[in-house]
């Protein structure tokens, strides 16, 4: 499966995954996923444990091989080994895929080696992360937030003009995850792609320009952060302070669909937030009312839960897919 | 820098970093000697004429070199894989013999330094050792014979994924080998049966051009015949490790 890229390939494409299926004993790992991401693009990949995430992603890699379909990077088939594209990749590993007793520098350094990178960019990628003053300290002495910083160091330092990354804030403190979030952001300010799985949804709303979401094995849906949330059914909440209405005078509000006490609010859920809010607001004003709208977190929580009803009934689709871009 | 250098750097970082299995690395051999030594101090074995020493030394000084270069890469890439350290080297274009060829270079120098060692310690007057005029073809042999139980520690490497894997199989290869082919027990005092069976074991060609070349047995032969025993090995286990050579747990 050497890569001629098929005819009307858009030059643009930095991944062309087409019909990729990988079957595991009797499980369907990855079932006839096709999905094109385009140079420059900050691209997420989400869905439950075990959707197959992993396995598509080292597909794309070129890890693993796929049983059928092919895959593309800038053109060319990843795999088998293909040394000529690899310096133009770059994979985060798990944060214990160091070099043993060696220093974060001395290990950033092995790295750069392997791919021919400058001495001077080993300084400057473990300055972008902040770990310019844990370079002399060694490796295993390093905290898990550090760890996973020099991992993420490890996939940049070459420059490489493609980036995977995997869970990449799994371990780090909000401050080192909103310094990550600008790291990333300055990668794809300089026109870099970035293919990112993970499972916190407010990143994947912040940095992803699309997101695909992935259930058991298939693309369930592929769209803007922007647009999944326009288009969803998830409910939106308003909270009122408590004492300010009974649950049964909320619940007879026309529109609300559900009436809950969450963290000292009264919380109703609705489709039509506008009506309920001017409901609201005739009943006992709108002061100290927050408003919430669904989040993507609400969305792809809908969307798993209805995909996985809908795989439960015999003959029953799952009507997202009709959105596969 | 090249892939080549900076694997051996680091390698070598790491090694003299870990100071206890540094030590053992040189230690065990000389165990054996001590040990050997002072329980035949002094005895000649039959028929051959020599003190025990010269037997046992090239014997000990073979095996613990062997077994050096076979534990040090099996665990190093057990390790490796098994902390996705193949996995990054094989997404950058660093190729497999930079890899391969790094562990190899500081498996030479741990088997110079292990020999280095081990024949000043024979030679002090308890032991008594006194060096052939032919110890120079030491250099060949033990190049030729690290060469050899490296590839037999890719292919361990490549199939164990834990430590005791690796202690296990590799530990069932050398320890037989050390007392069938000669290396802590002479070879004349087995049945003959057992003698032809040690042909097929590696370690035999290295105890046997050790044994000409440090302690002046045998005739010259021992070094030329060991020598292509240790070449066909090699040969064969290096188209072994090639084969069986995996980046990563599962593909």
């Amino acid at each position: 499966m050497r890569a001629t890229p098929p005819e009307g390939t858009t030059p643009s494409a930095a991944v062309q995954v087409m019909g990729v299926s990988k079957r595991y004993g009797d499980r369907q790992a990855v079932d006839d996923v096709s999905l094109e991401i385009r140079r420059g693009e900050f691209f997420g990949l989400l869905g439950p444990n075990g959707a197959g995430k992993s396995t598509l992603v080292e597909i794309m890699e070129g890890l693993r091989r796929a049983d059928s379909g092919s895959v593309a990077l800038f053109g060319e088939s990843p795999w088998p080994r293909n040394t000529t594209l690899l310096p133009r990749l770059g994979v985060q590993t798990q944060s214990s895929a160091f070099f043993v007793r060696q220093t974060a520098h001395e290990h950033l350094r092995t790295v750069a080696a392997l791919f021919g990178a400058s001495r001077t960019a080993v300084d400057a990628t473990l300055d972008s992360v902040g770990l310019t003053e844990h370079r002399d300290i060694q490796v295993e002495s390093l905290s898990g937030g550090q760890r996973q910083r020099l991992a993420i160091a490890s996939a940049l330092v070459h420059g490489p003009e493609l980036i995977f990354l995997d869970e990449p804030t799994a371990a780090l403190d909000p401050q080192a995850r909103r310094a990550l979030w600008e790291v990333l952001r300055g990668l794809k300010a300089e026109g870099r792609t970035i293919v990112y799985t993970t499972h916190h949804l407010d990143e994947a709303e912040a940095l992803c320009d699309r997101i695909a979401i992935i259930v058991d094995g298939s693309i369930a849906v592929t769209d803007s952060p922007h647009n999944l949330v326009d288009a969803s059914e998830a409910p939106s909440r308003l909270m009122l302070p408590l004492g300010r209405l009974d649950e049964q005078q909320a619940a007879a509000i026309p529109g609300v669909d559900r009436v809950t006490v969450q963290g000292g609010s009264l919380v109703l859920e609705t489709r039509t937030s506008g009506r309920v809010l001017s409901a609201v607001d005739r009943l006992t004003g709108l002061d100290g009312v927050q408003t919430r709208s669904a989040s993507l977190e609400d969305v792809y929580l809908d969307l798993t839960a209805r995909l996985a009803r809908a795989r439960q009934t015999p003959g029953g689709h799952a009507e997202t897919t009709e959105q596969q871009a | 820098m090249s892939a080549y250098t900076a694997l051996t750097a680091a390698g070598y970082r790491a090694q003299v970093r870990d100071r206890t299995t540094l030590f053992f690395t040189f230690a065990f051999p000389l165990l054996f000697l001590v040990v050997f030594g002072l329980i035949f101090r002094g005895q000649d074995v039959e028929q051959s004429g020599l003190s025990y020493i010269s037997y046992t030394a090239a014997g000990v000084l073979s095996w613990g070199v062997a077994n050096a270069a076979v534990f040090g890469i099996a665990f190093t890439l057990m390790q490796w894989r098994t902390d996705d350290i193949l996995r990054l080297i094989r997404m950058s274009p660093a190729p497999l013999s930079a890899v391969i060829g790094s562990r190899y270079a500081l498996a030479l120098v741990v088997g110079l330094v292990q020999s280095l060692l081990f024949v000043g310690v024979a030679m002090l007057p308890l032991f008594g050792l006194e060096p052939a005029s032919g110890w120079p073809l030491l250099i060949p042999v033990m190049t030729l014979g690290i060469t050899t139980f490296l590839l037999l520690g890719v292919i361990i490497g490549s199939f164990a994924n834990t430590p005791e894997s690796v202690a296990a199989v590799a530990n069932f290869l050398m320890l037989p080998m050390a007392f069938l082919s000669g290396s802590f027990f002479p070879m004349d005092a087995m049945p003959s049966w057992l003698q032809k069976v040690s042909l097929v074991m590696p370690l035999r060609y290295l105890n046997d051009a050790v044994s000409h070349a440090l302690t002046g047995r045998g005739d010259s032969s021992d070094v030329v015949i060991g020598c292509a025993g240790l070449a066909v090995f090699a040969l064969v286990l290096g188209a072994v490790a090639i084969r069986t050579f995996r980046w990563t747990k599962a593909s």
